[in-house]
């Protein structure tokens, strides 16, 4: 069994932060900019709240955020126009480096906010959370603010779900993570199961982290993002803070399946790479599931190409635009 | 007086300014469920909101109303101001989703126009002030009462109120809806309701002729009909809930009935009420069934008059932001400050819809004009303008 070493150590409770003029201070003090990133495509019954509240909380009444940066992937609701009429600045995740080819995916959309968003320092959060509160945002930047050696933090909570009935479902949620990605840490990396929920869509992280990792485009960034750092940095790097709850959409079974086969997709790319297993047949790209229809089951491929951009410090763009010499070094 | 009409558009304009800090306050005190009788919760989050905003006082009292008082620069001479909001709502966390949606002019969520946008608002006052740079002589104090609505019969207001020590110069009562309401005259109320429990006296189970509850109730609504109501002093029985029966093809051994007496006059509820015990007695006992009358609110008559300073700078005031006054009798807190003889008047703060669903809906921009009425009445109460002399 693994020592807790880094559990015990590492992981707070968000009520350790919640002085934010202590936080307001300590970042004066390292002068150090925060930009909050939500990476959103239809989420406008959430959004409108999620800026309301950070921008009324971290920015006017103490100013622990600089910025809220909406990237956008192409939502046909109202999300970005809400979202602009509260104050955030939105971005169409196709605007930004234009010249690239064209991806969809939450991971597009958090490794282009490296190149609108202008902090040193960058939350992330989803922007499907129907009980959001500040907490979120300035619980993750306690522990980059108040511990020099912390450069990386995820969230993790109880996770009720709401279904379509407005009634909350007090237990469940968290599956992948305890039938996937669980499972396969223990099998390769038993020391990163202390990360309670790997796969929690909030996290926040230092800008000179962030710029130097690759981002696959859709799910599957959350598993690779924890293991480059854990490979590049060691597990002391990284913390986990608990948020309490967090309510959020239900997801079927189908769509769940969908993003377990990007995170083992991404996992075993990564392992492979890292030198730990030799895959010797071809890994294919597409997820088979099926339905029932009258007198058959229906066959429902999903395609996955697996893409993933380069560490955005390796683009010239960016380089140019955050005044990073070429012959910089990783 | 015209001084505090010529601001009301700057203070609209500059509570828009800040409209994140007061939608903030709706929905992160909204989103906490508040059903009456189990507001703790709610009454904690709005004292953190006082809290945060740097309010001298904030507490709760032996109910729970969450109370802040900001305090008046000259508040010894001056008795203070109350600006109350009922802290409870119909919801209780367990069967209904607190989660709010915050749209470009609306919050949809239950319970923000029975009472949270006013919980919301009276949050967001202390901050609202230091923006505008307001300051008063007298103390403000805001309380978010409890136990208001239903079966809570304004329990919470009534132990504020027996339990306050000091004169109050006035109140201002705050409710969501509809902006351009106003009310400075509550009607004597008794809500009850009626219970008919057939199996409480019979052996329904073996009986040949079963007595059914619905029908039993149906007897006593035509004979509540039958009482003869005078014309003056004004007075109505309103027959408003019906409850009963398990199936189609079952006899029902269950029902309920609820009502409510209203008048001008007390007394004349009190003797309609005492018709209706007679009523139920002698129902029950032709049909030997078990009837129960319960009374859940009592509410006593009182008014201010029309000509009373304080209506008069209302009416002044609403008209100045361009809206049309419209007053009716209110069951709210307002009738246990007039029965204490305290002036006070409750306020609408907007408009919406499906106010009493779970997607309730309140309107973002018409807000701004409420909480500037507020503002602007509250500034009159405190010159003196609105003093009985």
């Amino acid at each position: 069994m693994t020592s807790n070493n880094w559990l015990r150590k590492n992981t707070f409770h968000h009520s350790k932060f919640k002085d934010i003029g202590k936080l307001v201070k300590k970042k004066e003090q390292k002068k150090i900019s925060v930009s909050l990133c939500l990476p959103t495509l239809n989420e406008e019954k959430t959004i409108g709240k999620q800026i309301v509240i950070m921008k009324s909380e971290l920015m006017a009444r103490y100013p622990l955020l600089d910025e809220i940066v909406v990237v956008d992937s192409g939502s046909t609701d109202n999300t970005c126009e809400v979202a602009a009429d509260y104050g955030a600045n939105v971005h169409a995740a196709n605007d930004i480096l234009p010249k690239l080819p064209v991806f969809k995916g939450k991971g597009e959309n958090l490794w282009k906010a490296l190149y609108v968003a202008k902090g040193d320092i960058i939350i992330y959060l989803d922007a499907d959370i129907t009980n959001i509160h500040h907490r979120f945002a300035y619980a993750l930047l306690g522990p980059l603010l108040m511990y020099d050696h912390v450069k990386y933090v995820k969230a993790f909570y109880d996770r009720p779900l709401a279904g379509e009935d407005a009634r909350i479902r007090p237990t469940g949620g968290g599956r992948v993570t305890e039938l996937v990605i669980r499972p396969v840490f223990s099998l390769f990396y038993p020391e990163l199961t202390q990360i309670l929920q790997p796969l929690s869509g909030e996290y926040a992280a230092f800008r000179d982290i962030l710029e130097t990792i690759p981002f696959p485009i859709g799910y599957g960034i959350e598993t690779s993002m924890i293991l480059d750092i854990y490979d590049k940095w060691g597990m002391d790097v990284i913390a986990q803070v608990d948020l309490d709850k967090r309510v959020h959409r239900n997801q079927d079974t189908k769509a769940l399946g969908k993003m377990a086969f990007v995170i083992m997709k991404t996992f075993l790319k990564r392992i492979e790479n890292y030198g730990l297993v030799e895959i010797r047949q071809k890994v294919y790209n597409e997820l088979i599931q099926y339905q029932k229809v009258p007198g058959r089951y229906q066959q429902e491929p999903f395609c996955i190409e697996g893409h993933e951009r380069p560490p955005i410090i390796d683009m010239p763009e960016y380089r140019q635009k955050f005044n990073i010499p070429d012959d910089y070094h990783r | 007086m015209d001084d505090i009409l010529k601001k009301l558009p700057f203070f609209v304009d500059q509570v828009q300014a800040i409209k994140e800090t007061v939608i903030s306050n709706i929905v992160l005190i909204g989103q906490v469920p508040g059903p009456t009788f189990d507001e703790d919760a709610r009454a904690d989050i709005f004292l953190e909101r006082l809290a945060c905003a740097a309010v001298d006082e904030c507490g709760k009292d032996q109910l729970k109303n969450a109370i802040g008082i900001i305090k008046g620069k000259d508040g010894k001479n001056h008795d203070p101001i109350f600006l109350t909001a009922h802290l409870d709502t119909i919801y209780s966390g367990e069967d209904v989703e607190h989660n709010y949606i915050v749209r470009k002019n609306a919050i949809t969520g239950p319970g923000i126009l029975d009472n949270t946008v006013s919980i919301g608002i009276l949050a967001s006052l202390p901050l609202i002030f230091r923006h505008l740079e307001i300051s008063f002589a007298s103390d403000i104090v805001l309380a978010g009462v409890t136990q208001s609505i239903g079966r809570g019969n304004l329990r919470g207001i009534r132990h504020l109120l027996n339990t306050w020590s000091r004169p109050i110069r006035s109140a201002i009562i705050m409710e969501g809806q509809v902006l351009g309401h106003f009310n400075y005259y509550s009607e004597g109320i008794i809500r009850g309701e009626i219970s008919c429990d057939i199996l409480a006296t019979r052996h329904f189970f073996t009986e040949k002729f079963k007595p059914n509850a619905i029908l039993v109730l149906n007897e006593l609504i035509n004979e509540l009909l039958g009482i003869n109501l005078p014309q003056r002093p004004r007075c109505r029985i309103i027959i408003g809930k019906i409850t009963g029966g398990h199936k189609h093809g079952e006899i029902p051994v269950q029902a309920r009935l609820g009502f409510e007496i209203q008048s001008d006059s007390d007394e004349m509820v009190k003797q309609v009420y005492e018709k209706i015990e007679d009523l139920v007695e002698g129902v029950g006992h032709e049909h030997s069934v078990a009837l129960k009358l319960e009374t859940i609110t009592v509410q006593n008559a009182a008014a201010l008059k029309y000509g009373h300073p304080l209506v008069k700078y209302t009416v002044a005031i609403m008209k100045s932001l361009g809206l049309k006054p419209v007053s009716e009798s209110s069951e709210s807190e307002l009738s246990v400050f007039l029965s204490r003889n305290i002036p006070a008047v409750t306020l609408g703060i907007t408009t919406g819809k499906n106010a009493h669903l779970a997607n309730a809906t309140m309107r973002i921009n018409p807000m701004f004009v409420g909480i500037a009425q507020i503002i602007g009445l509250l500034l009159a109460i405190d010159k003196g303008l609105c003093d009985d002399k």
